[in-house]
């Protein structure tokens, strides 16, 4: 019975969230997904199979590609995000700048020019690291708002809160690069 | 029906019998053999009783190669035939050998072409995989006499650090030693395996791995028997060595010793400069007596010495934690692995980054070993293989070179393998036919600052305008981190693939070739070989095959069965009589034919995995 109601697994078409038997919405229990995700790859790795045949090896090498791929878009807010668009049907990798809400490009702006203000020496890495808790804060909201969005079925609101979301990272990205290289990485 | 008939070749799938594994640390300046005597791993000594073998192999005319120990020895006598250090020529080109200053008195012979640099001695030109193969060769020999029987396979580790060529050429240097490769472990999994399968502990691991000439930094989460690297991350340029070399230059200061001082006076120093290190290890101070100068040497000025290198250590370790997503608080244990971990200045400097004093209680040298050895016994069904996993991430990132000489990264660093990633490329000219793809390997933007790994072209595209054909590339990278890619025109289906090889670019005749001038000291020995390799393979699908029908005989299609029980049948029979050729041809078809089978089973066993998760766990899971 079990095996029809999952009917993507033998080509790897299954939803993502069907796959770890975890309800499809923004929220997730971390805890939880990591625990499935371990229990499948238990099942499922190369290693179960090391002196199987060849077919089933590879089979377990395609098979658990599949869960990694899952989970990996799963784990990160914002690629779940993304993946819980195009379930919507929606193409999150079209941005429309309409999109983004004047006030976020306005402090886009203000953060980019301080960013690039600070000196290029260690002594920066306190401002830096303040900036990042500033950006990450910002992020978390626009992530409740996604949820919720999301959760109602507005899926404009949805998809200007994740364009917002992809603004942050990106912002995000560029400080940690600023503080990498300010540490010699 | 002719199912039962099959299930049961003569009493074969009776219950297993204790299978003989081993694991094997390669390493750079030695090399250790490890297994399962019982309830715990050990490392195998061979007959003199010794546990650590050189990893040094001298090459003699007309004579077979002395390796370990003796071969050391005559490391001065004898420096052209001797070859040392080799793992760090893995995957290198002659052109990178050649800008090494630890391999300047080697003769280079390029006659395979410069990615197939091989060194010239007295028994031929030897390349690193060859060198590589026969210290294997002598550990398997070592874990034979010891275990008394033949090995089903070992599990080879080998540096997270490593790309996909130094990789592919450890797998081709156990193949060639005839060692069946169950697993290409990275050294710091092995090492947190060996700590955690004692303690049963859950929780965030470090490992910290600073070797000669190497330092790797790890994070893996331990939770239940799954080992999980989270990230990792290092300096291929950082070792044991560099803290030699920072005191030798302080000696040389302090005792007035000119700049430029020839090779031989410098070894010295060196060699002084490293006993001083390991006496620093043993007690606080030291007396220092070179050229003439007198003074006292503490950890203390030790550490202002090292204060930059320990600093890039930490460095790496901040940069790894941040890519585990994790800050230093969330770490719970630090594992220490590698000579070098045993300066206390290191270990002082580690401890207080991370507020907690480091595991140190499995010796450093051996500790990856004995992971390498547990794996191995998990691999080959020995262990309850249910409560234990290992799940690795690639180091490096792999990508494909695009307009302008850019990388475009398809698989980033740390994504945990097995890993198939797919992304869509199109053409640049009108009528443009073929597509030319170049592989690459590594952190920078630009194609000249990666590892090239591979080139390949796919052709037959038909002609369009530019940018309306559409071409998907394909990367997978296997659980031993090694990476196949394949390109198809989604239009036509037209494909094309490569595995990618070793010694990046050489084609397959030409590493057949290399194999067998490698061996031609022994040919009729490769003759038996190569038989004995195609019986073994075509006994492991034999077994697999049988332990799959009686399992999950219901699975079986009619004809199918009895195709696959024909082909058993002949395939059993060709095992006596039959040529390497037959009996290769013969697994062959059996495994085709037992491919639709075999998913069948697999997609049965996956569809299973949740089944004991109600739906009240997933409800409780929305509370």
């Amino acid at each position: 019975m079990l095996a029809e109601s999952r009917p993507g697994v033998d080509n790897f078409t299954e939803n993502y969230f069907q796959l770890f038997a975890i309800p499809a919405q923004f929220e997730v229990d971390s805890s939880l997904l990591m625990a499935r995700y371990r229990q499948l790859q238990a099942q499922a790795h190369p290693d179960r199979f090391a002196t199987a045949s060849e077919a089933e090896r590879l089979r377990a090498v395609q098979f658990t590609s599949f869960i990694n791929q899952a989970y990996t878009t799963l784990q990160s807010p914002l690629e779940r995000a993304a993946y819980l668009l195009s379930l919507k049907g929606e193409d999150p990798e079209k941005v429309d700048q309409s999109h983004l809400g004047a006030d976020l490009l306005m402090e886009q702006m203000q953060l980019r020019e301080a960013l690039d203000e600070l000196p290029r020496d260690e002594t920066s890495l306190a401002a830096l690291e303040r900036m990042r808790e500033e950006v990450q804060d910002k992020m978390l909201r626009r992530q409740a708002q996604f949820a919720s969005a999301l959760m109602a079925d507005v899926l404009s609101d949805a998809r200007k809160s994740f364009h917002e979301m992809q603004f942050l990272a990106k912002l995000l990205t560029e400080i940690e690069a600023g503080e990498e290289a300010r540490l010699g990485y | 029906m002719a199912l039962l008939q099959i299930s049961e070749p003569g009493g074969k799938t009776s219950a297993p019998q204790h299978r003989l594994a081993v694991g094997i640390d390669l390493g750079t300046t030695n090399s250790l053999v490890s297994a399962s005597c019982g309830q715990q791993v050990e490392i195998l000594p061979d007959a003199d009783g010794v546990a650590l073998l050189p990893s040094v192999v001298q090459y003699r005319r007309g004579q077979p190669p002395l390796v370990g120990t003796g071969a050391r020895a005559a490391a001065e006598s004898d420096p052209a035939n001797t070859l040392m250090s080799v793992k760090r020529l893995l995957g290198k080109s002659a052109a990178e050998i050649a800008a090494l200053d630890q391999y300047q008195h080697y003769a280079l012979d390029t006659s395979r072409g410069d990615a197939a640099p091989a060194i010239a001695t007295a028994a031929g030109p030897k390349d690193p995989v060859d060198v590589s193969a026969d210290i294997l060769a002598t550990l398997a020999k070592t874990a034979e006499a010891c275990l008394q029987g033949e090995l089903e396979g070992a599990v080879i580790t080998v540096p997270a650090y490593f790309n996909d060529s130094q990789r592919q050429q450890t797998k081709e240097a156990a193949k060639r030693a005839g060692i069946n490769t169950l697993r290409l472990l990275n050294e710091p999994t092995a090492a947190a395996v060996a700590y955690g399968l004692d303690s049963q502990d859950e929780g965030n691991v470090v490992v910290f791995d600073l070797g000669g000439g190497t330092f790797d930094v790890s994070i893996l989460s331990l939770q239940r028997g799954v080992f999980q690297v989270l990230a990792t991350g290092g300096d291929t340029f950082l070792g044991g060595d560099d803290f030699d070399q920072a005191l030798a230059q302080w000696i040389a200061q302090q005792a007035q010793l000119t700049e430029h001082q020839d090779p031989r006076h410098r070894r010295r120093l060196w060699d002084y400069a490293n006993r001083c290190k390991h006496l620093l290890s043993e007690q606080d101070s030291v007396e220092v007596s070179y050229g003439g100068w007198r003074g006292q040497l503490d950890n203390e000025i030790f550490a202002t010495l090292c204060e930059p290198l320990v600093r890039r250590t930490l460095n790496s370790c901040r940069r790894v934690l941040r890519d585990a997503g994790m800050v230093a608080d969330d770490i719970d244990n630090i594992v220490m692995v590698g000579g070098a971990t045993r300066m206390p200045i290191v270990r002082k400097a580690v401890a207080e980054f991370f507020a907690m004093e480091p595991l140190t209680s499995i010796d450093p040298d051996k500790v990856v070993a004995i992971g390498a050895g547990i794996q191995a016994d998990v691999l080959v069904g020995n262990k309850a293989a249910q409560d234990f996993l290992l799940l690795d991430v690639t180091p490096l990132s792999l990508g494909i070179e695009t307009m302008g000489e850019l990388v475009e990264k398809i698989i980033p660093r740390n994504t945990t393998i097995p890993a198939t990633r797919a992304q869509e490329f199109t053409t640049f000219k009108d009528g443009q036919t073929a597509m030319s793809l170049h592989v690459v390997q590594g952190e920078r933007e630009l194609v000249s600052d990666c590892r090239s790994l591979a080139r390949f072209e796919l052709r037959g595209i038909p002609p369009m305008v530019a940018g309306a054909a559409k071409v998907r590339v394909t990367f997978q990278v296997d659980a031993d981190g090694l990476l196949s890619v394949a390109a198809e025109e989604l239009g036509t289906g037209q494909r094309a693939e490569i595995q990618v090889k070793p010694s990046y670019g050489l084609e397959a005749a030409t590493i057949e070739e290399m194999l067998m001038a490698s061996q031609s000291h022994a040919k009729e020995d490769m003759a038996t070989r190569a038989l004995k390799e195609a019986q073994l393979e075509a006994t492991q699908l034999l077994d697999a095959t049988r332990a799959a029908i009686a399992a999950d005989e219901e699975l079986l299609l009619e004809d199918e069965a009895e195709q696959i029980a024909q082909t058993i049948e002949t395939l059993e029979a060709s095992l006596e009589t039959g040529t390497v050729q037959q009996i290769r041809e013969l697994t062959e078809e059996l495994n085709r034919i037992g491919s639709g089978f075999a998913n069948r089973r697999m997609d049965a066993q996956i569809t299973t995995a949740l089944r004991g998760e109600s739906i009240d766990d997933v409800e409780q899971a929305e509370d």
